[in-house]
């Protein structure tokens, strides 16, 4: 009799306490959630003006003036633009079935090639360009 | 039970009021018990059942998200164009102030544009609240501080901002001091970009805008005009790239700016088009098939109509196909494919292009056109060469899109959209390609060669147009000077137009103020900037494969048929 009612006590007295703790942890992790939360909103905000400020930074008239200034930039030409297509035509190896001594992944050496091949001209269609 | 035994037993008066204690005793104890089940109760379902009414720390900061005044609105590349910033601003409670000179002439000493007459005058009145400065800085801020005034106090306010200053003006507007939209998509949008956090995307290009801009404003000094519009369309979308009308104003500043440059040319003026209207008229005859490609008319003498005589500007005295109609822009030819229309077929046709009712752009400032009402068969010839009917650049720029695209109209807009909408067909297939074939000759061998970009084949239309006085009638000198062109012209995908108001001609114009001197050369130097930026590749336009989709059969009167490219 005696000794049950020490042992209900002292179970009642840790739960107790053990309940008083969570409860302190639950409060201070609230806490630092909230904290946390006010920070997150605070660098939201801070982004938030950052973003309109680089939007105002990055202004295409400011853009071009500075790049008057500091870079030796022209606008683009049309004639230095080209297409794959421009390019010189790829070199065919040597077929590999009248030459055996030639592996097939070895690149053609200079020596004994067919005439350098010419640029096609330029023939873009808008398929082409998307 | 022993116990009991040795109890007193009592009997009588003493055992009854034993007993009705003993009733009380039951019946508070059975109330106490209630009681104490209802609260267990009620603590099991706070606890463990429901939670979500009893508002916790976490549920009520769940919303992390910033709430913004106004959402955003970006251009189509997710640039911002406006934005809402919290500003602090002033305000005073009058009461609390103790002396209301004394607070005004130290505030004037931090706030220099404050007038202390003024601000003294609103410290001694009666309210409880009186504004003093709306949207001060981070440093006046701290400058009113440390003055440390009483009664003086802030109050975060959301601030419009626009980054990029005058360079969207007309299209974004502006709002008043409480944030409401009062001009352009702030007020169109302005529903929902009060509710919605969601940035709203404009069609816009930032980089095309500033192009076309900076090339217009180039041109308006050149030729000391008063103003200007640019436009950019996508032709198979109908969003608007580019739309810029000069003088523009400072969104950030709106309550400062003159009431002209508040005005949108682009979509709310209305002007006589003057030629560029004839890609219209050929349209309307070509598809009618009132005349084919290999047709023509005799522009040999001018037409008297009433009290007035149509004559033509590059006169060639003699019969014009008609491309050479299209090409020296002859009114007389033009007047004569219109009148074997009808009037009834010119209504109904440029109704069909959407030139008579307001264009679909998301703005409230918006032009409706003016119509000839009755539309006698003299306004019937004077609309071919495009007097007598006023419409808004977009209109133009809209209605030239839908001729060369193919031939489909879509209504015009401000906002990025992924599907365009299925549009309605204007004009056939064949029509369409006629008329690309037209508006290029018109570059490449007529009044708009200085339209030209190597390797962007442009083709479009001049337009030169005398400005109605206030009197009536129309003033020689000051002229609406446009071009409309469209590129690449095998092959369209943007439609550009320029118009300059009141442009006047320099000596390395001769003299001359037309469309082709004017804005042909801006429409040149905007499609050489702006199609690297929206992706079109350049081509070359001797390849076989663009002069046969470009070229044009030169038919002469007798039969003969001379080719041209």
């Amino acid at each position: 009799m005696r000794r049950s009612t020490i042992l209900w006590f002292m179970i009642a007295t840790c739960l107790g306490v053990a309940l008083f703790m969570l409860k302190h942890e639950v409060q201070r992790r609230e806490e630092q959630l909230v904290d946390l939360h006010r920070q997150i909103l605070a660098s939201q905000e801070a982004i938030h003006v950052l973003e309109a400020e680089w939007s105002y930074l990055n202004r295409p008239d400011r853009l071009e003036s500075l790049v008057r200034r500091h870079l030796d930039m022209v606008p683009l030409d049309v004639k230095r633009l080209g297409s794959i297509e421009f390019l010189p035509m790829r070199l065919t190896p040597t077929d590999p079935a009248t030459d055996p001594a030639l592996p097939l992944d070895l690149a053609p050496t200079l020596a004994g090639l067919p005439p350098l091949p010419v640029g096609r001209p330029i023939v873009l269609t808008r398929e082409a360009s998307r | 039970m022993k116990s009991r035994a040795e109890t007193v037993k009592l009997e009588g008066q003493a055992k009854q009021a034993i007993e009705t204690g003993r009733n009380r005793l039951i019946l508070a104890g059975c109330l106490v018990g209630l009681a104490f089940t209802a609260v267990g109760a009620r603590v099991v379902e706070l606890s463990a059942l429901r939670n979500q009414d009893e508002p916790s720390a976490r549920a009520s900061l769940a919303d992390t998200e910033l709430a913004v005044g106004r959402a955003d609105i970006v251009d189509r590349n997710g640039l911002l164009v406006a934005t809402s910033l919290r500003t602090p601003s002033l305000y005073a409670d009058p009461k609390e102030v103790l002396d209301a000179e004394d607070a005004a002439f130290r505030l004037a000493t931090a706030l220099p544009d404050m007038n202390p007459a003024e601000t003294a005058a609103k410290l001694n009145s009666d309210r409880r609240f009186v504004w003093l400065k709306r949207s001060l800085t981070p440093r006046e801020q701290q400058q009113v501080n440390s003055l440390g005034i009483p009664g003086v106090h802030f109050l975060d306010e959301w601030k419009r901002i626009y980054p990029q200053g005058s360079l969207t003006a007309h299209a974004v507007g502006f709002t008043d001091v409480d944030d409401r939209g009062i001009a352009g998509v702030e007020r169109s949008f302005d529903d929902v970009l009060r509710g919605g956090r969601e940035p709203l995307r404009l069609s816009i290009d930032l980089r095309v805008q500033h192009v076309v801009r900076e090339e217009l404003a180039r041109q308006i000094a050149t030729f000391g005009a008063i103003g200007g519009t640019g436009v950019v369309l996508d032709v198979d979308t109908g969003e608007t790239i580019a739309m810029v009308s000069l003088p523009d104003f400072d969104p950030n500043v709106a309550g400062q700016m003159d009431p002209d440059s508040r005005f949108n040319r682009a979509t709310l003026g209305v002007y006589e088009m003057g030629s560029t209207f004839k890609i219209f008229n050929t349209a309307m005859a070509l598809d009618a098939g009132t005349v084919t490609m290999r047709g023509g008319y005799d522009a040999t003498n001018p037409i008297r109509i009433a009290r007035f005589t149509i004559s033509d500007y590059h006169g060639k005295g003699r019969w014009l196909s008609v491309p050479e109609i299209f090409k020296y822009s002859s009114n007389i030819g033009s007047v004569k494919m219109a009148i074997d229309v009808g009037t009834e077929g010119q209504r109904d046709f440029l109704t069909r292009l959407g030139m008579l009712r307001e264009t679909t752009i998301e703005l409230p400032e918006r032009g409706r056109p003016m119509i000839p009402s009755p539309w006698r068969p003299i306004n019937t010839m004077t609309i071919s060469f495009g007097h007598g009917l006023s419409i808004s650049p977009m209109h133009l720029a809209s209605g030239v899109a839908a001729i060369v695209n193919g031939g489909i109209r879509r209504p015009v807009t401000l906002l990025e959209t992924d599907v365009p909408s299925p549009g309605e067909r204007v004009v056939s297939e064949r029509t369409s390609r006629d008329m690309r074939r037209l508006m290029r000759l018109v570059v490449e061998d007529g009044t708009g060669s200085k339209a030209d970009s190597l390797g962007y084949i442009v083709g479009g239309k001049t337009g030169t147009a005398e400005k109605v006085g206030s009197g009536g009638g129309y003033k020689r000198k000051a002229l609406m000077s446009s071009f409309v062109a469209a590129f690449p012209m095998h092959d369209p995908r943007y439609v550009v137009l320029v118009m300059v108001d009141e442009p006047k001609g320099t000596k390395e114009t001769h003299g001359y103020a037309t469309g082709g001197w004017v804005a042909a050369p801006a429409i040149s130097r905007i499609v050489a900037r702006a199609a690297p930026l929206l992706g079109v590749a350049p081509v070359d336009p001797k390849s076989p494969e663009i002069r046969r989709d470009l070229m044009i059969e030169m038919p002469a009167e007798g039969g003969k048929r001379l080719a041209s490219f």
